[in-house]
């Protein structure tokens, strides 16, 4: 059984039609790459897939469940859309880390347990103790990032994770990616970035002409 | 009596704790904070409802409140002391000439002032924060909560405001309160009702105070402004 199963997928803004896709699969432990132009609306798709903007969807079957459109959102934090741009709320990286943590019968010991390994994988203990709002744009994607991954989601949403990262970043990344695409959990990385594209994946689409197709390369 | 006489009689029941004095000022300051008690919590759910759920009736409500903020407070003075006088709608509760009456003054006089600023806050609010709160898991309350947080900022500055419009107001606190001495005598009213008497110097007093609680808001508010700008 797939992890996603989606089936006529359409989204317009009022007269243009941004994209028409009649299907599209993600295969449990599959790396997804998604490439397309400015405005393709890469970041409209995986918004979509988020539950966080309005499409019409036949049919999305998510872990063999037929989820209705409204109730997409719902699959969180199963489901994780990180942003292009990164919000980091205002408080500390450890409690931004923790955020979805919370509420989930976690003790406090087992919540800083996890914010410890995950503060150490995206190698921000120097910065730790700095205000989010104060944070490089790497650093704040990086929290962003290990935010996300803490969660362990089936299903993990990037929007151009590696733009504002440097080289060693990238690369962490890159692995990030990689990894999960071992294990049993999907990730869909939507980027311009030509050392990320060169990596292997599972699939690689294009977005172009208001249509998903395979990306030759 | 000549201005700067009364001016350094005034500095002296200022220093020396004179009671009558002080008595008025904590009338002021007691009304005040209990006002914003009771305004504060449900303007600021107003204004979350209005900022995240359309219904029939939004905009005219939004409109509303927002005309409220500049309705001259006598006329609300008016209105409450129709509703709370012996034979008023609520004049059973014998809250008229009262501090409890005053208490419900005055956080009418708030709830419009809080519900704009907080309403305002809400919607200039990164629309970020709510998406990122509920791709990480946050139910709808939790995220509401986080997006509180996240503008605390501004719904103090709306507090704040808030507190220096009741506590310089006169027209409310005279209508509903009555300058009664010890019980509802207040800054503002005090200083427009007693000074007529030849109570100078307590009015300058009462006035150094009012302009000092108007100064620390300010730098309160710039505080607080400062604060929220950091994005
Ligand atoms: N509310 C809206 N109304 C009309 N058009 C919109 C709206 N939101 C987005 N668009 C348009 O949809 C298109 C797709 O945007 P999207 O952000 O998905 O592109 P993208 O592929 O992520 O681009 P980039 O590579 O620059 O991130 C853009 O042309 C954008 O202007
Ligand atoms: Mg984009």
């Amino acid at each position: 059984m797939s992890l996603l199963e989606i089936r006529g997928l359409r989204k317009v803004y009022g007269q243009r039609l941004l994209f028409e896709i009649p299907g599209l699969t993600l295969e449990r432990g599959q790396s997804t790459l998604l490439v397309g132009t400015n405005g393709a609306g890469k970041t409209t798709l995986l918004r979509i897939l988020a539950g966080l903007e309005p499409a019409e969807i036949a049919e999305y079957v998510f872990d063999g469940r037929k989820i209705a459109v409204r109730e997409i959102s719902r699959l969180a934090p199963t489901v994780v859309y990180v942003h292009q741009h990164a919000y980091l709320f205002h408080s500390s990286v450890a409690a931004n880390i923790a955020y979805g943590l919370q509420g989930r019968g976690l003790s406090r010991a087992e919540i800083n347990a996890c914010v410890d390994a995950e503060i150490e994988w995206a190698g921000l203990r120097e910065v730790a103790q700095v205000p989010t709002q104060r944070l490089s744009g790497g650093e704040k994607q990086r929290v962003a990032l290990a935010r996300a991954r803490v969660l362990k989601p089936k299903l993990l949403l990037l929007d151009e994770p590696t733009a504002n990262l440097d080289v060693d970043a990238r690369r962490q990344v890159g692995d990030l990616i990689a990894h999960m695409g071992r294990g049993d959990d999907c990730v869909l990385v939507a980027t311009h970035d030509p050392e990320l594209i060169a990596r292997s994946w599972s699939a690689r689409y294009v977005l172009e002409n208001c249509a998903l197709a395979d990306l030759q390369m | 009596m000549s201005l700067s006489e009364a001016a350094l009689q005034a500095l002296h029941m200022l220093l020396e704790g004179d009671p009558s004095l002080w008595g008025i000022i904590y009338v002021s300051l007691r009304v005040c904070f209990f006002a914003m008690l009771l305004a504060a919590p449900p303007a600021i759910m107003l204004a979350f409802l209005l900022a995240n759920f359309s219904f029939p009736g939004r905009r005219i409500l939004v409109v509303l409140i927002q005309t409220l903020q500049a309705l001259p407070t006598v006329v609300i003075g008016l209105i409450l002391y129709f509703l709370l006088t012996r034979n008023g709608p609520l004049g059973a509760y014998g809250l008229l000439f009262t501090q409890g009456g005053m208490i419900l003054g005055e956080a009418v006089l708030a709830f419009p002032i809080l519900a704009a600023m907080t309403l305002s806050a809400l919607q200039s609010a990164d629309p970020r924060v709510t998406e990122t709160a509920r791709t990480l898991g946050a139910g709808s309350i939790r995220a509401a909560w986080t997006l509180m947080m996240e503008v605390r900022f501004a719904i103090m500055a709306a507090i704040v405001t808030g507190f220096a419009r009741v506590i310089s107001e006169v027209g409310c606190a005279m209508m509903i309160g009555g300058n009664i001495a010890g019980v509802t005598r207040n800054i503002t009213t005090a200083i427009a009702l007693e000074t007529s008497k030849g109570e100078f110097a307590q009015g300058i007093a009462l006035g150094i105070v009012l302009v000092a609680v108007a100064l620390v808001t300010n730098a309160g508010m710039a505080l607080l402004q400062g604060k929220g700008g950091l994005k």
